[in-house]
């Protein structure tokens, strides 16, 4: 920090020789939020892609369940290959179902436990993995402004250190160390700024969808418990 | 997760080249040179008040012409001529002044025996009066003609046969030397007649004394020609001997000060009856207009300019304020700053006196 020459007027100004310029926090930090940055867009790209994908599963699976088929035959492909969202829940549900009827159902409400059970966990695994990696994102969007200022800070007091050890004023000697003590803070605007957005977003998103799962599991669970009704009296007479 | 960090780098790769490219080396400023110069706040006051003194004089800490400190009861008037009087004298020089000292000079032997002159001078001093003709005419000797004319002028009947009694009884002892005479006069003379005659006989005369007084063996009487010259010839102040320093024909824009202020306006107040009953009243404020000369006494009447409204009691403090300023002149108040008093408006508000 101490080795920070100052430029003479009129040098490079470009964004290349602003970062070069500046002390080794400075450069730490741009560095630091730079990562962030890259980061915060990877996860913001993955989640829209991830949302798209479980909103057409979603879509899909609705349109195949509500189409008539049997439950049974749904099951089994389904159990098959990997699922996600409804898919998943609904093979938890019927995974519970068809281990209790296999080894024989001794009571219907502790059966109905067990599958709604059964369906709020796997809700919340899907929606652990739809929400995940959020939480970067907030941190990102309220914490990067205070970084990249930090750096500005630390920037401009150095940059002032130099100039009291150089005994001059002169705007062009203090204006490059305050531009490139500045550039940590637009850095850390760049990147909070769209972390902050998206967050808000996909959080929205996120619940949206967390919402239509519930949906699902909660009339899977009233057609289930229909079910359990209309076989155990069966069993019960039988 | 892959796809969105790969595309994520590839994202800032790209804003980072487009910034690296389109970012680089802003244009600098152009900046037209623009020549500074500084702006001095100068208080109007500088400009507006002036102090008396000379015009062509260099600036001085202290006005040379030292102002009189007391107003005299009367106003003394500017000196009218330049001299070696300590007392400003409104009575023009006459040429009867200039043989006193010469004789004082030239005849101290003869000195004893005017003493016992004095002695009948009452008699005598009517009589004088036609006697100066014979003074001038021993003056006849070095320039006759524009004596003579100075003289019917100024002469004042009533000045003459005080000053020269003595001079007369001394004269006719010495009046067998004319010669000695003319020199201490003439550089007197000099510095007299500048003001009222033509500059032709002053150069004349001084011509004359030049070469007199190299005949003359006594210096002192050459120091006192000179150094009477010299004052004839240099600006000198009113009552004071030091240069004038640069300065206005007069001093304007002086201000009274805080404590001039207190003492007038405590003068006012010792003389006004404040009407009963204002303790009460709420807007009794009366404003007094008043002119000054410069003695300190009232000029005209004072005048009303705000309050005394038609009510009885306005009308009651407006009359006590306009009493009080009538009964308290005259004002004393330095002679110097006539121009800040001459016009003065007193407040007065009862409320202030409870």
């Amino acid at each position: 920090m101490e080795q920070m020459a100052l430029t003479a007027p009129g040098g490079d100004h470009s964004l290349w020789a602003l970062f070069w310029q500046a002390g080794w926090v400075v450069k730490l930090v741009m560095l630091g939020l730079l990562a962030a940055s890259v980061w915060t867009w990877a996860i913001i790209i993955d989640k829209v892609l991830v949302f798209g994908r479980m909103r057409s599963a979603l879509n899909r699976f609705e349109e195949v369940f509500w189409s008539g088929q049997s439950l049974e035959e749904l099951y089994r492909s389904l159990s098959e290959r990997k699922t996600s969202g409804m898919g998943s829940i609904f093979v938890a549900a019927m995974r519970e179902w068809k281990k209790s009827f296999e080894k024989g159902v001794k009571s219907p409400i502790s059966l109905q436990n067990r599958i709604d059970k059964a369906m709020d966990l796997a809700l919340t695994r899907e929606m652990e993995a739809l929400e995940s990696r959020m939480g970067f994102l907030a941190t990102i969007g309220s914490a990067a402004p205070f970084i990249g200022l930090f750096g500005t800070v630390v920037g401009i007091m150095t940059s002032f250190q130099a100039i009291a050890a150089s005994g001059a004023t002169n705007l062009a000697v203090v204006a490059p160390g305050i531009a490139e003590a500045l550039l940590a803070t637009a850095i850390g605007l760049l990147a909070a700024i769209p972390a902050t957005i998206a967050y808000n977003k996909l959080t929205t998103d996120a619940a949206r969808l967390g919402l239509r799962m519930e949906g699902f599991a909660d009339e899977f669970s009233a057609i289930l418990s229909r079910q359990i009704d209309e076989k155990l009296p069966v069993r019960a007479a039988a | 997760m892959k796809a969105g960090l790969t595309s994520s780098v590839a994202l800032h790769a790209v804003v980072l080249g487009v910034g690296l490219i389109s970012l680089s080396s802003p244009r600098p400023l152009e900046l037209t040179n623009v020549e500074s110069f500084p702006v001095d706040i100068v208080p109007i006051e500088e400009i507006a008040q002036s102090v008396q003194g000379e015009r062509t004089a260099p600036v001085a800490e202290i006005p040379a012409p030292k102002p009189t400190d007391k107003p005299a009861p009367e106003p003394v008037e500017d000196a009218q001529n330049v001299g070696d009087n300590k007392t400003d004298l409104a009575t023009p020089p006459t040429p009867e002044p200039k043989p006193r000292p010469v004789e004082t000079a030239e005849a101290p032997p003869p000195a004893p025996e005017p003493t016992p002159a004095p002695v009948p001078e009452p008699e005598p001093t009517p009589a004088p009066a036609p006697e100066p003709q014979p003074v001038p005419a021993t003056e006849v000797a070095p320039t006759p003609e524009p004596k003579q004319e100075v003289k019917p002028d100024p002469a004042p009947e009533p000045v003459q046969p005080e000053a020269p009694a003595p001079d007369v009884a001394a004269l006719p002892d010495v009046a067998p030397v004319p010669q000695a005479k003319p020199q201490p006069p003439k550089a007197q003379t000099a510095k007299t007649p500048e003001r009222r005659e033509p500059e032709k006989p002053r150069e004349e005369r001084r011509r004359e004394t030049a070469s007199s007084d190299s005949n003359d063996k006594s210096v002192e009487d050459q120091v006192a020609a000179l150094l009477n010259r010299e004052k004839a010839s240099g600006g000198g102040a009113k009552r004071s001997e030091q240069q004038a320093a640069l300065g206005g024909r007069q001093t304007t824009g002086a201000k009274l000060s805080q404590s001039e202020m207190d003492a007038l306006r405590s003068q006012i107040q010792r003389c006004w009856n404040v009407p009963a009953g204002a303790a009460e009243a709420e807007n009794l404020k009366v404003s007094v207009q008043f002119k000054l000369s410069a003695s300190g006494e009232l000029d005209g009447d004072p005048r009303i300019v705000a309050g005394g409204g038609s009510g009885g009691i306005e009308r009651t403090a407006a009359e006590s304020a306009r009493r009080a300023v009538i009964r308290c002149a005259p004002y004393n108040l330095p002679s110097e700053k006539y121009e800040a008093w001459a016009d003065v408006i007193v407040h007065f508000d009862p409320r202030d006196m409870f």
